[in-house]
């Protein structure tokens, strides 16, 4: 009996611990529907009301990562504090799953992504993107020993190629010459598709060269995987995203991106991550 | 040794998360599934067909897919007013769900009852409520110990699609050092999960000795 009872109280309690957690949502619903009836009046003011920037990232090394003490660094998460600091707002770093980058962002969970998204024709219909700061390409990586091997369409015939799935390496990897007789295998991130390669499922990689910096470094699992030199393929440019039609945030970030190249900092920021051949963004 | 601390160290930061989704689920799941089952088993026509709605829908559509509406339809059609806490929407998702798991499952166990158990209830004058916690519960609990087990035990992997929301959970922490270069962590994490499973396997063996005397 006494169980029973038990059973029953602990029944309640649940039941009032959830009642009790919708009492809470839904006065911060109220307080809320406030702040998103000023932002009819623009982006931007919904951004300065709240004093930060949500920035959506994900992690990867050089672009945003945590060093050994557990701390968030990388060459977009300085950057993009800078660029802040001179907005007069904080930046906060949230992390996304990047499969919904877009929905983050229109559900204003996030107000940017910054996070070395490259700009496509597509993304520039459906998100308002700032001024292209960095450079990116797409790299072959194989196994050091192939690293010589596949430097011809004709090596490459027949060779088990990977990409991630949507990724500028994919396209690549469909619609370049050079891949056309090769077996294409769509995987879900860049980093699956070094594992491939890795584990020898794959032969060669189609990665971003700015990924392969950071992940196929010396101490590394992949220490072991070469970029094959002299291949690059779909130049790209990084930019960041805002929601669409909202031009005002853009322009400021534009503003703030330009101020702080003038500064020096982004430069300096650059090098310390060994991105400065990258660059895009001058001072003036 | 050091880089496995740190792998270590994160791992179990993010098996945190798993761990309190895993706690709180449980929690509120095993009685807001009770009620969700005598519901189902109601004579009221309308509050029994509405629950077996509920009960299609929620088995019916996949949890990932309803964590996304948790957390992310909200803010979509408010354009951005409210949205839950990312941590918060993931439970409701997780109590909703695996609420109409088991409210199937004490159906069941209910429903397999005897008859007869009932009748010689109202034969010693108890009452309907009577009747059900006193003779009833305790052998349904028996009863449907075993496969509860087994949807507490998936509970512990299923933790693990809270990461579609973003929630730092141990897979997510595994996969962020497959980018900074390091593979193993994402195999070690199995550890953890194997780890966690075998305790709760332990304990529930041990709940059913326990519950033996109660012969159905």
């Amino acid at each position: 009996m006494k169980k029973l009872t038990a059973f029953i109280l602990s029944a309640l309690l649940a039941v009032t611990a959830l009642t009790g957690c919708g009492g809470q949502s839904s006065s911060s619903e109220a307080s809320k529907d406030n702040s998103s009836s000023q932002s009819a009046t623009g982006d931007w003011s919904y951004i300065a009301d709240k004093g930060d920037l949500v920035i959506g990232i994900t992690y990867f090394e050089p672009m945003n990562y945590k060093d050994e003490n557990g701390e968030l660094t990388g060459f977009e998460t300085e950057f993009a504090q800078s660029v802040c600091e001179k907005l007069g707002v904080k930046a906060t770093f949230q992390k996304i799953d990047w499969d919904s980058k877009e929905v983050e962002l229109n559900a204003k969970t996030i107000d940017c992504i910054w996070n070395g998204l490259t700009i496509t024709d597509e993304r520039q219909e459906n998100m308002g993107i700032s001024t292209p700061y960095m450079e990116n390409k797409q790299v072959m990586v194989t196994k050091a020993e192939n690293a010589d091997k596949f430097t011809t369409a004709e090596a490459v015939k027949g060779a088990t190629v990977v990409a991630e799935k949507k990724s500028a390496g994919e396209d690549v990897a469909k619609g370049d010459e050079f891949f056309k007789e090769a077996n294409y295998v769509s995987v879900d991130s860049q980093a699956k598709a070094l594992l491939e390669v890795k584990s020898g499922t794959a032969d060669i990689a189609i990665i971003d060269y700015v990924m392969s910096i950071g992940t196929i470094a010396e101490g590394t699992d992949y220490a072991d995987l070469k970029v094959v030199e002299g291949k690059d393929f779909a130049k790209e440019q990084y930019g960041i995203a805002v929601r669409k039609g909202d031009t005002e945030t853009l322009q400021k970030i534009n503003d703030a991106i330009q101020a702080v190249a003038d500064d020096g900092k982004l430069d300096e920021i650059a090098k310390k991550y060994n991105l400065q051949d990258l660059l895009l963004v001058k001072a003036k | 040794m050091n880089e496995f601390i740190n792998v270590t160290q994160q791992l179990f930061k993010g098996f945190g998360e798993n761990c309190f989704i895993f706690a709180i689920t449980l929690l509120l799941a095993l009685p807001l599934g009770l009620i969700v089952s005598m519901g189902s088993m109601s004579k009221f026509k309308p509050l029994k067909w509405l629950t077996k709605a509920f009960v299609w829908v929620i088995r019916g559509t996949p949890l990932m897919l309803q964590l996304f509406v948790v957390f992310y339809i909200p803010p979509l059609v408010s354009n951005g007013g409210f949205n839950f806490p990312r941590m918060q929407a993931a439970l409701i998702a997780f109590v909703i769900n695996y609420a109409a798991y088991f409210s199937e499952i004490y159906r069941g166990g209910i429903e397999s009852i005897p008859k007869g158990q009932y009748e010689a209830g109202q034969v010693l004058g108890m009452k309907k409520s009577q009747i059900f916690f006193k003779v009833v519960l305790m052998q349904v609990v028996k009863r449907i110990t075993a496969p509860i087990g087994n949807e507490i035990i998936t509970l512990v992997k299923d933790t693990s699609l809270a990461s579609v929301i973003a929630i730092p959970e141990i897979l997510m922490n595994a996969k962020d050092f497959s980018m900074e270069g390091l593979i193993w962590p994402l195999f070690y994490s199995a550890v953890f999960f194997l780890a966690f499973c075998g305790i709760l396997t332990l304990l529930f063996s041990f709940i059913e000795k326990k519950l033996d005397y109660y012969k159905g």
